[in-house]
């Protein structure tokens, strides 16, 4: 079973054992922070991936840039009308995998999942809460996959 | 009433912000945030309103149906209302789930009710105050409604079969590229999933938001008489059946046929694509306009 980067379980530890009440207060707490994890001036990137969806929700950008040690680095842009569990999710993972390398991502079980968000929201809500990280692990794909034609 | 509300077919069952503003503290009112987005209530809400999630809340929890009269007489009571209330919905994304919270109200025979023009988006726009205090009303008495009246604004999966085979009128609400088949799912949203593409045969393509302004109210009904009779070419007693992905989009359509538009005959079909483009042999018509 592949390994959690240390900022993810500390995320996670961080969420386990909350109640719901307290549980819902943090993750509105780390969607406030989603505008953060956003571009900031004179960033470069290796890959980046903005789609629409003109039916139902917003733009959501990835942003990644692997350095020279082969540690990801992601930034997210989020549309106006994106949700708040997105948004939560946005921060958690831009935050839990900063430094990561291209295979922790691609590999990371998604059981982490409900462990931050709890069940409940899982349950309501089951494939928002998994969206931005299926949109991560994509763009990562695609970067390996760049790097594997590359040495070809 | 603002003279834009006032026109529509039956105004009662729309209000402004400007009264719902007025109204925050009308004691026989209980205010009912319903959104798709599962945590927007709690990042802040209208004052008094308590919040209603369509899954967890009106949705049986093992059976695709809704609750039964049970569950409603308890949601009810436990939301501190009572078949007196007027109950007002509001929601994001141009109240889709706040027409569909209302549809499940009006299937309990709850008619003292009314949607919020605009939702939350133009209460927000107007900078109105919003609050992340949970109301806790005292619990009400509601008497257990003696059954949920289904077949009068519900269409089944059966009853929509006949409804085509009779060649009578239908409105598919969903987006271009879902009616034609060239999708069966949106990739960013959540995904019900579906297994094959198209539309049911006879269908008129008429998406939920052409009845929406950009701010998220309602068109006007000289507008809405434009798209849907004008356009479509429907009659106010037509008996009609809307239908989309899963029954919040066409809850929103159903709600300007009958209620702002005044057709007497309207049916939302909640199985909507996820059953119908699921089940075995359905007939599915696929075209490129």
């Amino acid at each position: 079973m592949a390994e959690h980067p240390q900022a993810l379980k500390d995320i996670i530890d961080l969420c386990a054992g909350l109640a719901e009440t307290e549980r819902r207060e943090m993750l509105i707490s780390f969607a406030d922070g989603a505008a953060r994890q956003a571009p900031q001036p004179g960033e470069s990137f290796d890959l980046e991936d903005t789609r629409k969806d003109e039916e139902c929700t917003d733009t959501v950008g990835v942003f990644l840039r692997i350095d020279d040690a082969r540690r990801c680095h992601f930034r997210i842009t989020l549309g106006p009308q994106v949700q708040t569990l997105t948004r939560a999710m946005t921060t958690i993972l831009c935050q839990g995998f900063n430094g990561a390398s291209p295979e922790t991502v691609l590999d990371a079980p998604a059981d982490f999942v409900p462990q931050i968000v709890g069940a409940e929201l899982v349950r309501l809500r089951s494939q928002t809460v998994y969206y931005v990280l299926g949109r991560m692990k994509s763009a990562v794909k695609v970067w390996l996959n760049r790097e594997r034609a590359a040495s070809a | 009433m603002n003279e834009k509300i006032a026109a529509y077919a039956h105004p009662d069952v729309l209000v402004s912000t400007d009264w719902l503003a007025s109204h925050l503290d009308d004691p026989s009112l209980r205010i009912i945030e319903s959104n798709e987005d599962v945590l927007l209530y709690d990042t802040g809400h209208v004052p008094g309103a308590v919040h209603i999630d369509w899954r967890r809340d009106l949705n049986d929890q093992t059976v695709r149906d809704y609750i039964g009269p049970e569950q409603f007489a308890r949601l009810c009571s436990a939301h501190g209302i009572t078949p007196d209330t007027k109950v007002v919905f509001y929601g994001d994304k141009s109240n889709w789930w706040a027409c569909y919270a209302f549809w499940v109200f009006q299937l309990f025979g709850h008619r003292n009710a009314a949607v919020v023009d605009g939702g939350r988006a133009k209460w927000v726009a107007e900078n109105r105050t919003l609050t992340r205090e949970i109301p806790k009303p005292s619990t009400a008495v509601y008497p257990q409604p003696a059954a949920r009246n289904d077949a009068a604004i519900r269409a089944f999966y059966h009853e929509t079969l006949a409804h085509m085979q009779a060649a009578k009128p239908m409105v598919d609400v969903r987006s271009p590229g879902e009616f034609r088949g060239e999708v069966t799912h949106m990739p960013e949203y959540p995904q019900e999933g579906v297994l094959r593409g198209g539309h049911i045969p006879g269908a008129q393509s008429c998406p939920w938001a052409t009845a929406a302004n950009p701010d998220g109210t309602f068109k006007s009904v000289d507008d809405l008489r434009a798209i849907y009779q004008s356009g479509l070419g429907l009659n106010p007693t037509d008996d009609i059946i809307a239908y989309c992905r899963i029954g919040e989009r066409s809850s929103h359509t159903w709600f300007v046929l009958t209620y702002l538009l005044g057709f007497s005959s309207v049916r939302n079909y909640d199985g909507s694509w996820t059953e119908w483009g699921n089940m075995v042999r359905s007939p599915i018509e696929r075209s490129t306009t």
